[in-house]
């Protein structure tokens, strides 16, 4: 699928300039960088949520998107009901919460859980439903290592079972070097680089790629 | 948190039960104002046992002191306007409810009523038949469906005098008819006729009264012989403190109590707010004051002559904290006094 | 004071019958004035607070206005649009609780919006993008909303009771205080301050603060309940 290009400007502050990209089912995109290098604003654009400087959507029409947000929002009822908002299926949020970890929490009122619970419970939520273009940003953010891992392993079980294309912006390196298929290097508002992870991940090819792996190393 | 809903609980259901477990007793409130404790007040005692208001009548019984009350029919052809001061046709008065009142009210029954008021509270009486009053004999129409509503406008004085309250249940219950009593200021109690919602009008303002029917608002009831029917009638009286400094109580005549008054900067309390009793009050000044309704012309002598601008009971209320003389319609005083300083 | 308490407590156990004719119509306007203010005030609030319009602003800068309605003003207004002069006498509403009702909730109604806007519009944003995320749709979101609005929505509630119980601009002028029909609690109170009865007049406050005592407590009651 196709996402055009496109710009986001605050006042006279580009925060953004995407030259547009061919995304590919069932693949997982790993986008990273630095802290106000535009990677939410491209997932909140892509999402809806924000009208890039030309309104209008960027994708090809038709094609469904499933968004979450950096702020896990939870709804004022129990975390089961908060669950089911994502789809019909008992079953499959039954087993979804099972596999984040919250069978435990299913009885109890959403807005009162915890940051990471409610990291857990927003993510369940989201993968109850089908979209042809998932958008995750910072999933495992509020999440300690274990949860990280159980989700990971949820995140790439869905796109493979789905077959949908998943976007999943992430300030971890090494998450994205365990789950992503391609990476997106963003630095201030530019998309510097992109590649497979075999390369971006490891060996880049943009000094300031390569600035930004060494935070790591 | 149990404990607070059983508090709340138990607190509605003694509300509840005692507000609406109404063993109508029709009495007004004057029940529980007659059942307080007596109000400390500076005992200076007319005739009473029970500790009392300072003021006391001073003048009374002076002909130009004499207060008439009236009523009059609104025409439902009057030359009624809106607020922009179109012509408004098709104004609704229901003129047969107001006849059936007037009759009524201009009864013997309710004339014999209107003089016995106040006998039995205070052995005074608060009205006096007018000589001449024109007495109705005829018959009364009964209440219908569309007439049952009478809307009459009066003044906050009658209203407070308890009249109405001791008039108007006979002839509800006789007849009928509703009569929903709306009152206010003299002025605001006429204009409410002029814009259409009053069928009558019970005023004491002769003036006001005679601009009232000559812009045509007016009609003249069947069985009578003018608009302006004045059935009943009362005094003001002059009260102050009972040590009397300006020496009213020995004066010749009301009006040079009050130039006594004024002479002496002894503190007056005005009603100041357009009513009957304040119109009557502006016309015994001595003239050369030139005390009128506008504030201006009192502006220099604010020292004594005090606008109040509320209601009776309000300015007695002032009068008596004040030790100042007051001009009242007698009912209110009598009230005033029997209740210790307070209008039941 | 004290014997305005004696007074109060005298006045509920003699059952006068008046006192509790004026306890009824009270009741009536004053609930039915606060739920209609409630139930055209939460959903306006809501759009308002939650979509983005072209004039939104004006629309808040409008309601924001109208809140500062004096209630004298809009009794006023009433007065002479229902007098008996006035363009639509033909509705006989004018001292009656009907028109009452009406002119609270015309005071009340922008209360409630701005309430409910204010709330909403700090909510809105997060609801919105987790609702659009997962793919559902503009009804079911506002509906969403709702939900989430249910505590503030009882606030809102106990706010336009308060408004309308303690209002006596706007109801003394269209209703009149007529004695038996129109007369409720602060009408009352007012006459009797003008007569000069002031403690007859703390006595009837008392009784007032009260109900309402008694009102918001079982609303709020109600509130935890269904927050839980």
């Amino acid at each position: 699928m196709k996402i055009e290009a496109f710009t986001k400007t605050y006042g006279d502050r580009r925060v953004l300039d995407f030259p547009g990209m061919e995304l590919e089912r069932g693949k997982i995109y790993g986008i990273i960088g630095a802290n106000g290098s535009g990677k939410s604003t491209f997932a909140r654009v892509l999402a809806g949520v924000l009208p890039a400087d030309r309104p209008g959507r960027k994708l090809e029409p038709g094609l469904t998107v499933g968004y979450m947000p950096q702020k896990n929002y939870a709804f004022r009822m129990r975390v089961r009901s908060n669950i089911l908002l994502g789809g019909h299926d008992t079953a499959r949020a039954e087993k979804l919460m099972e596999t984040m970890q919250i069978a435990h929490l299913a009885g109890k009122r959403a807005d009162r859980l915890s940051g990471g619970e409610t990291a857990r419970m927003a993510l369940a939520r989201l993968m109850m439903g089908r979209f042809d273009l998932v958008l995750l940003d910072e999933p495992t953010a509020a999440m300690d290592m274990e949860t990280s891992a159980l989700a990971e392993g949820l995140i790439m079980d869905y796109c493979r079972e789905t077959g949908c294309a998943l976007v999943l912006v992430t300030h971890s390196l090494q998450q994205a070097r365990r789950v992503a298929d391609e990476a997106l290097f963003f630095h201030a508002g530019l998309l510097l680089e992109q590649g497979a992870k075999e390369k971006l991940l490891y060996v880049p090819e943009r000094a300031e790629t390569r600035r930004f792996l060494e935070f790591y190393t | 948190m149990k404990k607070t809903l059983a508090f709340l609980l138990a607190l509605a259901m003694v509300l509840g039960l005692c507000t609406c477990g109404a063993s109508g007793a029709p009495a007004a409130t004057q029940a529980p104002a007659a059942a307080e404790a007596p109000a400390p007040v500076e005992t200076e005692t007319p005739a009473e046992e029970s500790a009392a208001v300072d003021t006391k009548i001073l003048y009374e019984a002076d002909d130009s002191m004499l207060n008439t009350y009236t009523l009059i029919a609104v025409n439902p052809e009057a030359p009624f306007t809106d607020a922009d001061g179109k012509a408004v046709a098709d104004v609704a008065v229901n003129t047969a409810g107001a006849d059936a009142l007037i009759h009524w009210m201009l009864s013997q029954t309710a004339l014999d009523m209107a003089a016995n008021f106040g006998m039995e509270d205070y052995g005074e009486h608060l009205f006096y038949v007018k000589d001449g009053a024109p007495v109705y004999e005829g018959e009364i129409a009964a209440a219908t469906e569309e007439t049952k509503t009478i809307r009459l406008s009066t003044t906050t004085s009658v209203k407070d005098s308890g009249l109405l309250d001791y008039l108007l249940p006979a002839f509800q219950s006789e007849y009928g008819y509703v009569v929903e009593v709306q009152s206010a200021g003299t002025g605001k109690a006429i204009a409410a006729a002029q814009y259409g919602n009053a069928d009558l009008i019970l005023v004491h303002s002769k003036s006001q009264e005679v601009s009232f029917v000559e812009a045509g608002f007016a009609r003249v009831v069947e069985g009578f012989e003018t608009e302006r029917v004045s059935f009943i009638y009362n005094y003001f009286v002059l009260c102050g403190p009972s040590a009397d400094p300006a020496g009213a109580a020995a004066c010749a005549s009301v009006k040079d109590a009050f130039a006594a008054i004024a002479g002496g900067k002894f503190v007056f309390v005005s009603r100041g707010d357009g009513s009957g009793t304040h119109t009557k009050e502006l016309s015994l000044w001595p003239e050369d004051l030139g005390i009128t309704a506008e504030a201006e012309s009192f502006a220099a002598y604010t020292d004594w002559y005090t606008s109040a601008n509320a209601g009776m009971g309000a300015c007695l209320v002032m009068a008596e904290q004040m030790g100042g003389y007051i001009l009242t319609d007698k009912a209110t005083f009598l009230t005033f006094a029997a209740n210790n300083g307070q209008i039941a | 004071m004290h014997s305005a308490v004696e007074k109060a407590i005298q006045l509920i156990l003699s059952a006068d019958a008046e006192l509790c004719d004026i306890l009824s119509v009270t009741a009536r306007m004053s609930l039915a004035s606060s739920l209609i203010a409630l139930l055209i005030g939460v959903p306006l609030g809501i759009w308002l607070g939650s979509c983005r319009f072209r004039g939104r602003g004006l629309l808040l800068v409008l309601n924001r206005t109208l809140m500062g309605l004096p209630p004298v003003v809009c009794g006023l207004l009433f007065y002479m649009l229902f007098s008996g002069v006035g363009p639509f006498r033909q509705y006989k509403l004018l001292f009656t609780v009907k028109i009452m009702v009406l002119a609270q909730v015309v005071l009340i109604t922008p209360i409630v919006i701005g309430n409910m806007e204010s709330y909403v519009s700090g909510l809105a944003p997060a609801v919105r993008e987790t609702a659009k995320g997962l793919g559902l749709g503009h009804f079911r979101t506002l509906l969403l909303l709702t939900n989430e609005c249910v505590y503030q929505i009882f606030s809102a509630y106990l706010l336009a009771f308060a408004r309308s119980i303690a209002e006596v601009g706007a109801v003394s002028m269209v209703g009149g205080a007529i004695a038996w029909k129109t007369n409720v609690m602060t009408t009352a109170i007012m006459q009797y301050t003008n007569r000069g009865n002031f403690s007859l007049g703390i006595a009837l406050g008392l009784i007032l603060l009260a109900v309402s005592l008694l009102v918001n407590g079982v609303i709020s009651l109600l509130q935890r309940r269904l927050s839980r």
